[in-house]
């Protein structure tokens, strides 16, 4: 099959970037990578990119094809070459391009580095007989385990892209790779550091991460298993964590956000009053609804007794992230056992096709 | 071919429609007739705790996700319509995990039964209005609903995160390349504006523990919306409404660039298409000023 690209390519001698096209003939099952080796092989030998295993284990291959981060050797050419598409492909986001294709993943390496990536067991003498961990235990941290460090979440990570500085979900993942690890004892002290300034609570719920992870981590919901282990060992001192306390405080006494006093809550006292002209001028608008009479939902005893019961079963913290993992991970075989029962509505109709002032 | 039958879906309208941005809610309750909706308003229900309470308390999210199903289910629609992207994935989230773990279920509903409510079968759809209008019949009577027209007035599309994003748990279309705002807009007479942060972060869930990086995110739609010659910003979510409309005067304090984009709700922007009055649309509850877009439109 014939196979359009075009590559953004970049020299770090001249510093000149330009975007050139390549045709290749490729075998129907190439991936990605197979054609940049085809183009590298009989077109441009001076192309860089990485690679290594060709199966998605190693994580080296790491690149953007039309603005989405993909591993290059999952991406089949077939569909995009039959729908004659020339996909372009670029360099990974948030990390500097050395050349072509290729990022600079130190600063990546660096905030896995602060992780602290190693187990603390919590003591220096081996014992005597090993320790058995069950299955169950380690089904907590199944899927940050699944990680290949590719870097693909961190591309688009719309966080980092506003503080270079935020750990990012790729490093904050193997954070809880350790924190839900039951051999690991040195959690409060990971969470103490992990809650500090470009954290946990640096993470602005854009879901990037999880949308491009190519192995199902979901990081994204690991920072959120971060978060939950924090509040349940009280390592609630961030602004971060304050505010998502609030909207327990919030559903448990009136049922809905008690949304006004969600500042002085978040940002205390002192910090809400340096905000009062900004908030004057919301209350201009209406955007400052009154705390009272505070707003109540209509039979939120339940609320608050529910509250109370849920508590009791113990499956405070990330218990109660991972219980609802067994089902979310049954989407993609629901979805590719009846294709059908995918929305019809994916794909734009003709209707639309995003063209203005056409026929 | 305009559908007759109203559809009727139980109603969920969340926490900030309740409260900073009644305007949505005015302005969803008054469109929704016109495009075959009969709202069945929840009562007994409360917030769906806006991913904080998923990162807070994740069991006690689960549960109050539950309940509002339960009660969803309990009108007998099989759709509980959001008007928010939080709401949206907040509820279809727990709704998945509670529809195939039969244990999971199980003991969610049993602690329901257990506090009053009623226990949750899981029979609900949960889905967004802008779906409901973009697909099927909504948009068939779109067409014919939007008769004053937008005269060809330049609107930019912002989606935000959480109706596009995680697309397994939302799917409705792609989530690099949506289209269903861009259909509605050019439906009602409007020309849509492409810029690339249609699809990102507007900063929101941050903008109060860390406003310096949630106003890095902000600025992008702004200021890319502007350079594209836009009239207004047009979103499905209240929460990025609020961010989009009420944080731009520190965005002009910051660069010192005369931002001034109107951002109008869904609903806004269908309504006033459709001729809704003043008192449904309620531009006046909005920051930045709706009065360019009026008089564009009734020049």
């Amino acid at each position: 099959m014939d196979v359009a690209l075009k590559i953004w390519r970049y020299d770090p001698e001249s510093g000149e970037r330009d975007l050139r096209e390549y045709e290749v003939d490729a075998p129907e099952w190439a991936c990605l990578l197979d054609v940049l080796d085809l183009i590298k092989d009989k077109h441009d030998g001076t192309l860089a990119y990485r690679k290594s295993c060709r199966m998605m284990i190693c994580g080296s291959c790491g690149m953007r094809m039309d603005g989405r981060a993909v591993l290059a050797c999952k991406e089949r050419m077939k569909p995009i070459a039959d729908a004659g598409h020339v996909p372009v492909i670029s360099a990974m986001g948030n990390l500097p391009i050395l050349k072509d294709l290729v990022v600079d993943m130190e600063p990546f390496w660096g905030k896995i580095r602060a992780m602290k990536p190693w187990l603390d067991p919590g003591y220096d003498e081996v014992a005597a007989k090993e320790r058995v961990v069950s299955q169950q235990q380690m089904n907590a941290i199944h899927k940050e385990a699944l990680c290949i460090m590719c870097g693909c979440c961190v591309s688009e990570c719309n966080s980092m892209e506003s503080d270079p500085e935020f750990l990012g979900p790729a490093a904050l993942a193997k954070g809880f790779r350790f924190v839900g690890d039951v051999r690991d004892q040195a959690d409060v002290a990971r969470l103490n550091d992990y809650n500090q300034d470009h954290g946990i609570w640096d993470c602005t719920r854009c879901y990037f991460c999880n949308e491009r992870c190519p192995k199902g981590v979901d990081p994204r919901d690991a920072i959120a298993k971060l978060g939950a282990e924090s509040i349940r060992l009280n390592i609630d001192h961030d602004m971060g964590a304050k505010h998502a306390k609030w909207f327990v405080t919030s559903a448990k006494t009136t049922g809905w956000l008690r949304e006004t006093e969600l500042v002085p809550k978040t940002q205390g006292t002192l910090a809400a009053i340096k905000q009062i002209g900004f908030a004057l001028d919301l209350a201009k608008h209406g955007k400052v609804p009154p705390p009272f009479p505070p707003h109540v939902a209509k039979n939120v005893r339940e609320a608050r007794d529910l509250h109370d019961l849920v508590r009791e079963q113990g499956r405070e913290g990330a218990a109660g992230i991972v219980q609802g993992e067994h089902a979310l991970a049954q989407i993609e075989h629901v979805l590719s056992a009846d294709p059908d029962s995918a929305p019809a509505s994916r794909i734009a109709p003709e209707k639309s096709g995003g063209k203005s002032g056409g026929d | 071919m305009a559908a007759t039958e109203a559809t009727r879906v139980a109603y969920y309208k969340g926490c900030l429609a309740s409260l900073s941005a009644k305007e949505l809610d005015i302005s969803t309750q008054a469109l929704a007739p016109k495009l075959g909706l009969e709202l069945d308003e929840l009562e007994s229900v409360t917030c769906c705790g806006a991913g904080d309470i998923h990162e807070a308390e994740p069991d006690y999210y689960l549960h109050l996700n539950a309940r509002i199903l339960a009660y969803a289910e309990q009108t007998g629609c099989e759709t509980l319509m959001t008007i928010c992207n939080v709401c949206t994935l907040n509820l279809r989230q727990a709704n998945w995990q509670l529809k195939n773990d039969d244990n999971l279920r199980a003991r969610v509903s049993a602690n329901l039964e257990t506090v009053g409510a009623p226990p949750y079968d899981g029979t609900v759809d949960v889905k967004h209005l802008l779906w409901l209008i973009a697909e099927g019949d909504g948009f068939e009577r779109l067409k014919t609903v939007a008769h004053k027209g937008l005269k060809g007035l330049k609107v930019a599309p912002f989606y935000g995160c959480q109706i596009l994003r995680p697309s397994k748990l939302l799917g409705f279309e792609d989530p690099d390349q949506p289209w269903s705002l861009e259909a509605i807009i050019e439906a009602c007479g409007g020309e849509p504006v492409d810029y690339p942060a249609k699809i990102k972060c507007c900063g929101f869930p941050i903008i109060q523990a860390r406003e310096e990086t949630a106003l890095g995110e902000l600025i992008q739609p702004i200021e890319q919306a502007s350079e594209a010659g836009a009239d207004a910003i047009v979103t499905p979510c209240p929460l990025c409404h609020l961010s989009l409309d009420a944080w731009q005067s520190k965005l002009r304090k910051q660069t010192g660039k005369d931002f001034a984009m109107p951002i109008l709700h869904l609903s806004q922007l269908i309504g006033v298409a459709a001729g809704l009055e003043e008192s449904e649309l309620k531009f006046k509850r909005h920051v930045v000023s709706v009065a360019p877009v009026v008089q564009k439109l009734e020049a």
